[in-house]
């Protein structure tokens, strides 16, 4: 298939979109940002019949907060995301992920939904919608369904999501004061650059140093993201010391599956893993400390 | 092939094009604005950035059926020889400019910075900023200074309008 015969069609709202994937048979694929999705079909892996451009569907792009839960558009842009009061008080994790993303073009063309979609496991959102519990609501014409994030993946670039359906909002559990996030993020250089490992932390934190306990999420290091429940189990042991935030981020080492690949080798990535976890930890620490 | 509307540098537009065509070849084939340049074609360079409704985007990566209806602006848009924006009249002082493949993109990335700012960006901002954005020939210190100097421009103007 050539790039100029494949079709596009622009569906006006989100219902009628839904019905043309209802009733379609021809090979589709759903086009957002296109970030990821162009680059793709340029290589020539992504060789749909037709493109459904979904972009520009505005009742998909949103941030507010419901009922105790914040629900966000699948089509939020990252720089949404980043320039988002409401994430930034109650997701900060969020939006220090979406920061990370790309540079300035990519976070204004990519979205929420489409990083999720892609199911690449370097993609720098998924860790973060991991540790702040997120679940994805799952359409098609007729069914709706809420999947957790954890079970929405199954590989690399794999994903629960049948032909007819599409990810069309994005609920995440607000943080609750003493609850503090951080992501990091392990690049080849600063700007615009795909993760060699990343990780997710969140905590709720008590007195002191001591903590009720946590979720860490890495990505970049397995076929899907990793969550490090030995070190989260580990978060709720004592203080978080020198000594402890140093066992834990040994530990990690054990906790991630990566590969190598020709970003990184497997053994760096695992080195790596510690290291950011520790770093995470120790800046978290700090501010939790500080405010 | 579909006709596609769309408004570029001001100007309603109406191309039939493949859906799947890049905007970035719409703009160079159909339009023959040949500013925004062809690099890398996967968003990593910003060579062929243009502002989307006021924000940067690389349209290597938008094809032209999602264009329709979206207001475009290229370099030309930003300025050309007879009447320079400020930002491409401090590119020329400072001599901020090698090659100049990147340099459009670089443009119209500082035009839609400067657009959402009212303050002199450090180095740091305007690094962020243009993140996004690689030039091959040379270092960066000369763009930095361009784009600063710009928005110092912009500021004494603001002030001369308010006070």
């Amino acid at each position: 298939m050539l790039v100029s015969e494949i079709d596009m069609i622009t569906p006006s709202s989100l219902s009628e979109c839904l019905a043309f994937l209802a009733q379609t048979n021809k090979k589709h694929k759903l086009l957002a940002g296109g970030t990821d999705a162009t680059v793709r079909m340029k290589e020539g892996n992504w060789r749909p019949e037709v493109w459904v451009n979904i972009k520009n569907l505005k009742e998909l792009r949103y941030i507010e907060e419901k009922e105790g839960c914040i629900h966000i558009g699948p089509l939020t842009t990252h720089t949404d995301i980043v320039r988002s009061p409401l994430l930034q008080k109650k997701a900060d994790v969020l939006v220090e992920a979406s920061r990370e993303v790309g540079a300035t073009q990519m976070q204004n063309m990519g979205t929420i939904g489409g990083n999720i979609g892609t199911a690449s496991p370097a993609g720098d959102t998924i860790p973060a919608l991991y540790v702040l519990g997120a679940i994805l609501e799952i359409s098609s014409l007729d069914t709706k369904r809420l999947v957790p994030i954890e079970q929405f993946f199954t590989g690399p670039g794999r994903t629960v999501l049948r032909v007819n359906e599409m990810i069309t909002n994005i609920l995440i559990q607000p943080q609750v004061p003493n609850e503090i996030g951080i992501f990091q993020k392990l690049g080849p250089r600063k700007a615009q650059s795909i993760s060699i490992v990343n990780v997710a932390i969140s905590l709720r934190m008590i007195e002191g140093r001591h903590c009720q306990g946590g979720k860490i999420a890495f990505g970049a290091v397995g076929p899907t993201i990793i969550r490090a429940k030995k070190c989260e189990s580990l978060l709720s042991q004592g203080p978080l010391t020198e000594d402890l935030i140093q066992n834990i981020a040994k530990i990690a080492w054990k906790e991630v599956m990566p590969i190598t690949d020709v970003r990184a080798t497997a053994t760096y990535r695992r080195d790596m893993a510690s290291a950011l976890l520790e770093r995470g930890l120790y800046r978290l620490i700090r501010r939790w400390e500080n405010r | 092939m579909k006709t596609i509307q769309l408004t570029v540098n001001g100007v309603q537009c109406s191309i039939t094009c493949p859906p799947a065509k890049t905007l970035l070849d719409v703009l160079r084939e159909d339009l023959g604005l040949t500013a925004s340049k062809e690099c890398c074609g996967k968003g990593e360079c910003g060579s062929c950035s243009v502002l989307i409704n006021n924000e940067a985007a690389c349209s290597c990566l938008v094809l032209a059926g999602q264009a329709e209806g979206q207001d475009i602006i290229t370099c030309e848009g930003v300025g050309l020889t007879p009447n320079l924006d400020v930002i491409q009249e401090s590119f020329v002082e400072e001599g901020a400019t090698q090659c100049g493949y990147c340099t459009p993109g670089i443009i119209v990335s500082a035009k839609a910075f400067l657009n959402g700012i009212n303050h002199i960006p450090t180095t740091d901002e305007i690094k962020t900023a243009l993140g996004g954005n690689l030039c091959r020939c040379t270092g960066y210190t000369k763009i930095i200074k361009a784009v600063q100097s710009a928005a110092a421009k912009n500021n004494s103007k603001k002030e001369t309008i308010t006070g």
